[in-house]
Order: C-alpha cells, then sequence, then structure tokens
C-alpha cells in the first residue's frame, strides 16, 4: 500500500511537471518550413491501366512461379522415366 | 496532460492526409510543446531536442499521405521523437555526460509570470533533477505515461518492447525516480539545517 502511494505520489509529481517550448521564431520557421513541403508534395500518380498491382503481386506471380516450378518437376520425372524405363 | 482522444486523432490523421494545412496547424500546435517537452527532458539538451523536434515535424509532413486510417497521431509523433532521439545515442560519439541541470533550466521558463516563476515548487525541480539523472529507458518511460498520459500498452508500443516488459520497466523507473526524490530531499533538509 505504502509502495502504491509512493508510486502515484511519483507519478503525480512528474505529470505536473510544466511543458516546455521552443521559441516563437523557432516555432514559426518551423511551421512555415513544414506548410511550404505539405504544398509542394509530389502528387501520387494512381495506376489505372486496368491491371490491379496489388493483384498481380499477390496472385499472379506466385501462380506464374508455381506453374514453372511444376512443369520443371514433370519434366525431371518425365526424364527419370524414360531413363531408367520404368 | 492528456492526448487527444483516439477519434478526434484519427480525423485529424485523416485530415493531414488529405493534405489539409489547417489539421496541420491544429496537430502543430497541439502537439508541438508535448513532443518537445519529451525530447528535451529525454536527451537533456535544448538544442538537441529543437533538432529532433524539427525532424518529427518534418517526417510528419513527409508521410503525412501515407497515414493510414486509424493512425493517432500522438503515438505517432512520440513514436518518431523517440526513434530518432535513440537513433541519434546510437549514431553519437559523444558521451550522454551533461550536467542533470545544466541545459533544462536554461530554457525559456513556460511559467506565464515572474511571480509564477518564483512560486515554482521547489518539489517540481527536485523532479526535473531527479528524472535527468535517471537512464533514458527510465525517463522516456515515465515521461509517455505521466507525462503524457498515454497507455502503458501504447507507451510499450512506441518503445518497441512487450507490455509486460514495459510494466517492469515502469515500475523500476518509478521506484528509481522515488529514491532520488527521497536523497535530493534528505540533502536539501541537511542544507537548510532541517534535518536532526
Amino acid at each position: 500500500m505504502t509502495s502504491d502511494r509512493q508510486a502515484d505520489y511519483v507519478l503525480a509529481a512528474v505529470a505536473a511537471l510544466g511543458p516546455h517550448d521552443v521559441s516563437r521564431r523557432h516555432a514559426d520557421s518551423l511551421r512555415r518550413r513544414c506548410q511550404a513541403q505539405l504544398q509542394t508534395r509530389p502528387t501520387r500518380t494512381v495506376v489505372s491501366r486496368g491491371v490491379d498491382r496489388t493483384a498481380l503481386q499477390r496472385f499472379i506471380g506466385p501462380a506464374l512461379g508455381s506453374a514453372w516450378c511444376l512443369a520443371y518437376l514433370v519434366e525431371v520425372i518425365r526424364r527419370a522415366v524414360a531413363a531408367y524405363g520404368f | 496532460m492528456t492526448l487527444m482522444d483516439g477519434d478526434d486523432e484519427g480525423v485529424l490523421a485523416a485530415r493531414l492526409r488529405a493534405g489539409d494545412s489547417r489539421a496541420f496547424d491544429e496537430a502543430y500546435d497541439r502537439y508541438r510543446p508535448r513532443v518537445f517537452s519529451f525530447l528535451l527532458r529525454l536527451s537533456r539538451s535544448r538544442t538537441l531536442a529543437e533538432d529532433l523536434l524539427d525532424e518529427t515535424w518534418l517526417r510528419l509532413v513527409a508521410h503525412a499521405r501515407d497515414l493510414r486510417p486509424g493512425t493517432r497521431l500522438g503515438p505517432w509523433l512520440f513514436t518518431v521523437a523517440r526513434n530518432l532521439y535513440w537513433t541519434y545515442r546510437r549514431n553519437s560519439l559523444v558521451a550522454d555526460a551533461c550536467s542533470p541541470e545544466l541545459t533544462l533550466w536554461l530554457s525559456p521558463p513556460a511559467w506565464p509570470s515572474p511571480f509564477e516563476l518564483a512560486a515554482a515548487s521547489e518539489l517540481e525541480r527536485r523532479v526535473e533533477r531527479a528524472l535527468a539523472t535517471l537512464s533514458p529507458q527510465y525517463r522516456e518511460a515515465l515521461l509517455l505515461v505521466a507525462g503524457e498520459g498515454l497507455t502503458p500498452s501504447d507507451a510499450a508500443a512506441i518503445c518497441r518492447i512487450a507490455p509486460e516488459a514495459f510494466r517492469q520497466r515502469l515500475s523500476r523507473a518509478r521506484a528509481a525516480l522515488a529514491e532520488k526524490l527521497e536523497q535530493t530531499g534528505a540533502s536539501l533538509a541537511r542544507q537548510r539545517g532541517y534535518g536532526t
């Protein structure tokens, strides 16, 4: 109980600390820099050619890779069969 | 001192994502002193805190359009500020051996009048000094939870540690600060002849 009270007292003391701030001049200067950057941000070009890039990355790419692996495996098995005459 | 509630923060982040300059002003006025106070007490250097503050806000502007829906701006800003500080610490060869009270008290007073400045409690000064002697990990834990009103879970996410580990760290930080306060209180009493 005592340690809880002590903890509350400590946290309350930290919470009661006064705020600090940069000088008005610094604050205004930083505000201007940020506003300027906010206004001049490059606009992002929207991809709208009918191809969903996300779908391409998520599904089509792995599907093509899987198909290639499958074809490779089939060819290996076919040649093994041909070579050993099973 | 508490953060905005989650909905307000989410709306503000959405407006920023849309490039609303007034939203930036609102966020800037609301969070600048908090982020700066956090950085100043964490770094114990006004110059460094100012540099990191600049970088924090410039990063917000640079990434405003990438803010995810539901992003809470306060924790986002404290995460960036905190990460910048620790990156600086890692990259810096300068030891973190500033005088505990040197730079902090060189900052312009946040109190509005000389009377209030004079009346700034001795306790507050003791807390500032004791806080400055703690390790940065302890300082940031106390500042995020007690100073900024973040939940331990949010603060843990900002510090990139598990919530349970953060709670332990916070508990140790509280104990360490309490011990420092007792020490400074006792030494102060001895200086003034209050001790037995």
